[in-house]
């Protein structure tokens, strides 16, 4: 089981960025990775157990479900149900914390998962650095913030 | 019920953080408002169910109970047994989470206690800005590089 931990502060309140991330369809619209993404059935995409199937740059395919939405939390977390990366039992949760000194938020990006052996690095990169970091990356961006400047 | 939430970034790794406020008596040598301190019966300041009793700088003399301390998690929560502060079932926990991009420490100090209606908004501003928000700035402050 390799676990993923990855997090970042956005320095802008913490509700203008759920706005962004609660939309379980909205990655087409501000992650790299994601050329485009429908959720199935026409559902809505807050309803806890719908669907979003999505392609990436290179073709692939991926089906993801939405397990937990909440508002109060300001989290939700998915899982991968189909995908030709090797990425097994992957359940991962996303949270916004706010920072009341500076009206900032505290993003929090973590996820389990199995992998074929010997793959674990390999694999583990491109989710906390391809997916996460490229998507803090690419919030900050979407909302004309600065890079911060990593110590 | 009412409940006080302060949150902080703080530029140095979490572990750094932690070092400096993990200790239960150890409030004189960082927050600003703390006098003295001491740990009663002679007890090990991380022994979990001990008891510090310290002064704030007006003299105002507390006592409070450790009720969980994680060296993992990095959170402490403890309860007040004696104040002057016109509340009671008085629990708080402060938490540090690392801050992946850039190694930097998220800071968490709340709070919840039962008091008087007339008496929450005196409260929550004097314990959320007078003890956790300058508790932080001067973490702030002591830790810069």
């Amino acid at each position: 089981m390799v676990k993923v931990v990855k997090s970042t502060i956005i320095e802008a309140p913490v509700e203008d960025v759920w706005a962004i991330l609660r939309d379980f369809n909205g990655h087409e619209e501000w992650h790299p990775a994601v050329v485009q993404s429908a959720i199935e059935r026409s559902n809505p995409s807050d309803m806890v157990g719908c669907v979003r199937r999505f392609k990436l740059a290179d073709g692939s395919e991926l089906r993801e479900r939405l397990l937990t939405l909440s508002d109060i939390d300001m989290a939700f977390s998915y899982c991968l149900e189909d995908t030709p990366i090797p990425l097994l039992n992957y359940v991962a949760h996303v949270r916004l914390t706010p920072v009341t000194d500076g009206d900032w938020t505290f993003w929090s990006w973590e996820s389990r998962f199995d992998t074929p052996k010997g793959r674990e690095a390999e694999l583990k990169t491109l989710v906390s650095e391809g997916v996460y970091q490229g998507g803090f990356d690419a919030i900050r961006e979407t909302m004309g913030l600065a890079r911060e400047t990593a110590q | 019920m009412a409940r006080v939430y302060i949150s902080s970034v703080i530029d140095v790794p979490a572990v750094k953080v932690w070092e400096r406020v993990r200790d239960f008596n150890g409030l004189p040598r960082w927050h600003p408002s703390i006098r003295d301190s001491r740990i009663e019966n002679g007890e090990p300041a991380d022994k979990v169910g001990c008891i510090r009793d310290f002064h704030l700088q007006n003299g105002d003399r507390i006592r409070e109970q450790l009720l969980g301390l994680s060296d993992y998690d990095m959170f402490c929560t403890y309860s007040i047994l004696e104040s002057p502060m016109p509340l009671t079932d008085y629990v708080a926990t402060l938490r540090l989470t690392p801050i992946t991009d850039g190694n930097r420490c998220f800071a968490e100090w709340s709070a919840e206690f039962e008091c008087d209606e007339g008496e929450v908004e005196g409260l929550v501003n004097g314990i959320g800005n007078g003890v956790f928000q300058a508790g932080f700035s001067a973490l702030k402050r002591q830790l810069a590089v």
